[in-house]
C-alpha cells in the first residue's frame, strides 16, 4: 500500500515529464489514456483498501522537507519574475509578503521531525474524483486542444499544457494526502501556480489578465493559509489536520486560525467576494475549465473547509459560515437564471453549488456534513460531464450562446441527448445532486434563515437549467453551421462520465455507508448516526425517502415507451408547427402576414435581467459577504 | 400501513382519482357558466371531451413529443401514489417537479413560438410557486419533527392553526398551479387569448386527452396538499380542500389576466415573506404538535 500511495504522487509527476519528452499527437494521446488507466486502476485499488496512515520519520522525511521547502524558494523566484515581467504590482506585492511569511516559517519556527500521509475517507473519495475525472478531462484535451489551437492560429504549446495538468493533478493528490499543514500548504501553493499558467494559456492580453486574477486572489487566500499556520502553531501547537480534528470546538481568540483557513478555502472555491477569478478562468480552454470546475481546484477549499468541520461545528463561528455559504448559493443562482454564455451559467452554478457545500458543513451536524461530502462527490461528476458537453458544442456549433443551441436535437442527436442528461442530473431526482439538496432542506430545517437561502435558491436552479434543458430539445427554429464530426477521444470521456453520474446515483448506498459515513465519525466523533442508507431507502432522523422508485419508475416509463412506441410515435402523422396564420413552405417558423409578404417568428428565452441585474447583485454579494466576514470575526474575537 | 391497505390505496388513487379530478372539471365548467350568467355544458362534459379526443388522429409537429407527455402523466400519478402513501412530502415535491419539467420540456420541443412562450412563463412559474411548496413542507417539519406526512396522524392539532400564513400563500400558489385567471398567461381554457392555446398549441387529438386525464389527476393532487392542512379530521380536511377549489374558481371568473413579470414580484416578495413570517413565528415560539 506504501508503494501505492508514493505511485499516486509520483507516477503523474513522471508522466508529466515524459509528456515534454516529444510533440508527438499519437505519443500524448498514448500517454494520456495510460495515465487514466493507472488513475483509475490506482484510486479504485486504494478505495477497496480502505483507509491508511503512512508515517515518514527521519532521512525521508527530511529529504522530502528539502524538495519541498526547495520547490517553495523556486515558486517565490517564479511568482516575482512573472510579475515582473507583465508588470503586475498587485501580484509582486503579495509575493513579498508570501515570501516573508515563508522566511518566518521556515526559519523562525519550531521543526518537526515527521510527518503523517493520511488517506482516510475523504481523501480517498478525493483521490477518486481527481484520478478518474480529472485523467478523463486529459483523454478528452486529446481530441479537443488541437483544433482548439489551431482555430484560433496559435504556437503549440501541447507540451507545457499537459506538463502542467499532470503536475496539477499529482499535486492535488498531495493536497489530500497530507496531513501536515505545512504540506497541504505546499501543495495548495502548487495549485495556484497550475491554475494561473493553464488560465494564462491563450497567451493573450485577456487570458494574461484573467490569470493575474486568478493568481492575485489565490495568493490572498495563501497568505491567509500560511498566517493560520502560524498561529495554529503558536497558539495552540497544532501543526496537522488530525490534530485539529483531535482539539475539536475552538471558541475566543483561537477562532482566527481557522477563520483564516476558511477564508483561504473560500478565495480558491471563488465564493463572493472571491468569485471573479474563476468567471475570468472560462478564457481558458475547456479541458481546463472543466479540471478547475469539477475534480480539482475549487474542490480543494471545501475539502479544506470540511476538514476544519471539528473546529467550528456548533460554534457561532459555523452558523456564520453556513450563512455565508447560503448567501453565496443564492446570489449566484440568481446571477445564472440572467446568463446566456453557457460556460458562465455553469461558473455561477458551480460557485452556488460550492456555497451550498460550504453553507451544509457549516452546519456542522452530522446530517449537514454528510449533505457536503456527498454533494462534492455528485457535482464533481455531474460538472465536468457538463463543462465537456459545452467545449464539444462550441466546436460543433461556433457558439457558447444558449440561444445558439436551439434545435441542437436535431442536429447532434447523441451530445445533445449527453447534455440533457447531464443538465437533469443538476436539479432533478433520483440523481445525486437533488438528493443531496433533499438531505440539506432536511438538515437545515431547524435554521428558518438557511432554509430560506436554500429553498429560494433551488428554485432558481432549476429555472436556469430547465430553460437551457429546452432550448437544446427545442424544435429547430433556425439552422445550425455545423462543423466537423465526432471523434473519439472526445466522445469516450462524455459516455464514461455520463455513467459515472448513473452508478454514482444508483450506488449511492456503497458510497455513503462505506466512504462518507466512516468520515462522519472521524470529524464528528461524538454525533450520532444521522443518515442511514441502505440498499432501499435513505432514512434521516426526519424523513426517510425511496430513491429507488424513481428509478423503477424511469425503466416503466422507457419499458412502456418501448412497448407502446407504434402508438406513441409510429402512428403519429408529422404536420407543421401551428403559427396563427398560413405557414411558409420549407422555411421554418416563418408565416405569411395579411398583406403577403412573409414574416418570420424569432423567440428567445427569458433571463429576468430587469429583476436580477447582475453588476447589482454582484456588488450587493461582495458588501454582504464582507460584512459577514468582518461580524464572524469581530463577534467571534467578543 | 398493512400490505392491504398500501394496494387499496394505490388502487384507489389509480381508479377513483381520475373520476374525482373528471368531477372536478366538470363543476368548474358549470359553476363558470353560472356565475358568467349562461347555461353551462354538462356535468359530465369534460368526459364526453376526453374520449373525441382520444378517437381523433394523433398528428405532432414533433415526432417524439409524445415521450415527455408519457412522462408526464406517469409521474403525475406516482406522485399521487407516494402522497396516498403518507410518504416523504420533500420528495414527494421533487418527484412532482419531474412531472412539471417533462411537461415544459414537451412544450419546448414543439417549438411553436405560442408554445414555447408558454413554457416559458411555466418555467417562471415553477419558480414562484416551488418555494412557497417547500415552506409549506417546512413549516410541516418544525410542527411535527418529520417531514413525513403519516407523522401528522400523531398530532393533537390540526396543522393550519398554527400555519395560518402558509395557507394563504398556498391558496395564492393553487391559482398559479390550476392555471387560473389571473395566472392562466401559460396555458388556459378560455378562447380567444393572445397564446392560442400556450404550452399545449401543439398537441392535438389523443395526446391532448392524456394532458386532460393527467389534469384530473394533478387537480386531486393540489387538492390532497390542502387537504393535509387538516389532516386528522376527514371533513375539515375536504372542506379545505373543497374551499381551495371554489375559492380559484371564484378568482378566475372575478378576475383579469395579470403578467408573470407581477407574479414573479408579488410571489417573491408578498407570498414568501407571508411564508417566512409564519415560519419565523413558529422557530421563536418553539410549538409543537407531536
Amino acid at each position: 500500500m506504501n508503494s501505492l500511495i508514493f505511485s499516486l504522487l509520483v507516477v503523474p509527476v513522471v508522466f508529466s515529464f515524459l509528456f515534454l519528452l516529444s510533440e508527438n499527437k499519437t505519443f500524448y494521446k498514448l500517454l494520456s489514456y495510460l495515465l487514466f488507466a493507472f488513475g483509475a486502476i490506482a484510486s479504485i485499488t486504494m478505495a477497496i483498501h480502505g483507509p491508511i496512515q503512512l508515517e515518514i520519520t527521519g532521512s525521508a522525511f527530511s529529504s522530502m522537507e528539502g524538495i519541498i521547502t526547495l520547490l517553495e524558494i523556486l515558486i517565490l523566484i517564479f511568482l516575482f519574475w512573472v510579475s515582473k515581467k507583465h508588470n503586475r504590482k498587485g501580484v509582486f506585492s503579495l509575493t513579498v509578503i508570501q515570501a516573508i511569511l515563508f522566511i518566518y516559517s521556515t526559519f523562525f519556527m519550531d521543526k518537526h521531525h515527521e510527518a503523517i500521509i493520511n488517506v482516510d475517507s475523504f481523501s480517498i473519495i478525493m483521490l477518486l474524483l481527481v484520478n478518474i475525472i480529472g485523467t478523463l478531462i486529459l483523454v478528452f484535451a486529446n481530441g479537443y486542444i488541437s483544433e482548439y489551437e489551431h482555430h484560433r492560429h496559435m504556437k503549440s504549446k501541447q507540451r507545457m499544457f499537459y506538463f502542467v495538468i499532470t503536475v496539477f493533478l499529482a499535486a492535488m493528490n498531495g493536497l489530500v494526502m497530507s496531513d501536515a499543514l505545512g504540506w497541504v500548504y505546499f501543495f495548495w501553493e502548487i495549485t495556484t501556480l497550475a491554475s494561473f499558467l493553464l488560465i494564462s494559456y491563450n497567451g493573450d492580453e485577456e487570458a494574461y489578465n484573467s490569470g493575474f486574477r486568478a493568481l492575485f486572489i489565490n495568493i490572498i487566500g495563501g497568505i491567509c493559509f500560511s498566517l493560520g499556520i502560524i498561529l495554529f502553531q503558536n497558539q495552540l501547537d497544532i501543526t496537522t489536520l488530525t490534530g485539529i480534528a483531535a482539539h475539536g470546538q475552538l471558541s475566543g481568540i483561537y477562532i482566527v486560525p481557522v477563520f483564516l483557513l476558511c477564508i483561504a478555502g473560500f478565495a480558491k472555491s471563488a465564493q463572493m467576494p472571491f468569485q471573479s477569478w474563476l468567471l475570468g478562468a472560462m478564457v481558458a480552454p475547456t479541458p481546463v475549465s472543466a479540471l478547475l470546475h469539477s475534480s480539482t481546484m475549487v474542490k480543494a477549499g471545501v475539502y479544506l473547509i470540511v476538514k476544519l468541520a471539528p473546529a467550528y461545528a456548533g460554534t457561532k463561528l459555523g452558523t456564520a459560515i453556513a450563512l455565508y455559504g447560503g448567501i453565496t448559493f443564492l446570489l449566484c443562482s440568481a446571477i445564472a437564471v440572467t446568463q446566456r454564455n453557457a460556460k458562465r451559467i455553469l461558473a455561477y452554478s458551480t460557485i452556488a453549488n460550492l456555497g451550498l457545500i460550504i453553507c451544509s458543513a457549516g452546519m456542522g451536524s452530522s446530517l449537514a456534513i454528510a449533505a457536503a461530502i456527498i454533494l462534492i462527490v455528485f457535482h464533481a461528476v455531474s460538472k465536468a460531464l457538463l463543462f465537456l458537453c459545452t467545449g464539444q458544442i462550441e466546436h460543433t456549433i461556433g457558439s457558447r450562446d444558449v440561444e445558439d443551441m436551439t434545435g441542437l436535437i436535431s442536429k447532434a442527436p447523441v451530445l445533445a441527448l449527453i447534455t440533457v442528461f447531464g443538465l437533469v442530473s443538476m436539479i432533478l431526482p433520483p440523481f445525486g445532486v437533488l438528493i443531496t439538496k433533499l438531505i440539506s432542506i432536511e438538515a437545515t430545517a431547524q435554521n428558518p434563515f438557511l432554509v430560506v437561502l436554500i429553498i429560494l435558491g433551488s428554485a432558481l436552479t432549476t429555472l436556469y437549467y430547465i430553460k437551457w434543458m429546452g432550448t437544446l430539445l427545442a424544435y429547430p427554429t433556425a439552422s445550425l453551421s455545423m462543423k466537423s464530426g465526432a471523434n473519439f477521444n472526445i466522445y469516450m470521456p462524455l459516455w464514461i462520465l455520463s455513467i459515472l453520474v448513473l452508478i454514482s446515483s444508483i450506488f449511492i448506498a456503497p458510497l455513503y455507508n462505506n466512504l462518507v459515513s466512516p468520515e462522519l465519525k472521524v470529524l464528528l466523533p461524538k454525533a450520532s448516526e444521522a443518515l442511514i442508507i441502505n440498499n432501499v431507502n435513505i432514512i434521516a432522523q426526519t424523513g426517510s425517502f425511496n430513491n429507488n422508485i424513481v428509478f423503477i419508475v424511469i425503466a416503466l416509463i422507457i419499458l412502456i415507451a418501448l412497448l407502446i412506441h407504434r402508438t406513441l410515435i409510429g402512428n403519429t402523422r408529422k404536420t407543421d408547427v401551428y403559427m396563427c396564420g398560413e405557414n411558409v413552405k420549407d422555411e421554418e417558423n416563418m408565416f405569411r402576414a395579411p398583406d403577403g409578404t412573409s414574416e418570420k417568428a424569432v423567440f428567445g428565452n427569458y433571463y429576468l435581467t430587469r429583476i436580477f441585474d447582475e453588476n447589482i447583485i454582484t456588488k450587493l454579494g461582495t458588501v454582504v459577504s464582507i460584512a459577514l466576514m468582518l461580524i464572524v470575526i469581530l463577534g467571534g474575537l467578543l | 400501513m398493512s400490505t392491504t391497505e398500501i394496494i387499496v390505496r394505490i388502487l384507489l388513487v389509480l381508479i377513483v382519482a381520475p373520476i374525482v379530478g373528471c368531477f372536478f372539471a366538470g363543476v368548474d365548467r358549470k359553476l363558470s357558466a353560472k356565475l358568467q350568467g349562461r347555461i353551462g355544458p354538462r356535468l359530465r362534459q369534460p368526459w364526453y371531451d376526453f374520449r373525441k379526443l382520444m378517437s381523433k388522429e394523433n398528428l405532432v409537429v414533433n415526432k417524439y413529443q409524445n415521450l415527455y407527455i408519457l412522462f408526464y402523466i406517469i409521474f403525475i400519478i406516482v406522485s399521487l401514489i407516494m402522497l396516498f402513501l403518507e410518504m416523504d412530502l420533500l420528495m414527494i415535491i421533487f418527484v412532482y417537479t419531474i412531472a412539471n419539467v417533462a411537461l415544459i420540456l414537451a412544450a419546448m420541443s414543439t417549438g411553436s413560438p405560442y408554445s414555447r412562450i408558454g413554457a416559458s412563463r411555466e418555467a417562471i412559474s415553477m419558480l414562484a410557486y416551488e418555494p412557497i411548496l417547500v415552506f409549506y413542507i417546512v413549516g410541516m417539519y418544525m410542527l411535527t419533527g418529520s417531514f413525513k406526512i403519516s407523522q401528522l396522524n400523531g398530532a393533537n392539532a390540526p396543522l393550519i392553526l398554527y400555519l395560518p400564513l402558509v395557507f394563504i400563500s398556498m391558496l395564492f400558489i393553487m391559482s398559479i398551479k390550476f392555471k387560473k385567471s389571473p395566472f392562466d398567461f401559460s396555458s388556459s381554457h378560455h378562447a380567444h387569448q393572445e397564446l392560442v392555446k400556450g404550452m399545449f398549441t401543439d398537441f392535438s387529438g389523443p395526446t391532448m386527452g392524456i394532458i386532460e386525464f393527467a389534469h384530473w389527476y394533478e387537480y386531486v393532487f393540489l387538492s390532497g396538499l390542502m387537504f393535509i392542512f387538516w389532516k386528522q379530521n376527514f371533513i375539515m380536511g375536504t372542506i379545505l380542500s373543497l374551499f381551495t377549489f371554489f375559492f380559484v374558481i371564484i378568482v378566475d371568473n372575478i378576475t383579469a389576466r395579470l403578467s408573470w413579470e407581477w407574479m414573479l414580484k408579488v410571489t417573491w416578495t408578498v407570498i414568501v415573506g407571508l411564508s417566512v413570517v409564519n415560519i419565523l413565528f413558529l422557530y421563536l415560539n418553539n410549538v409543537k404538535l407531536v
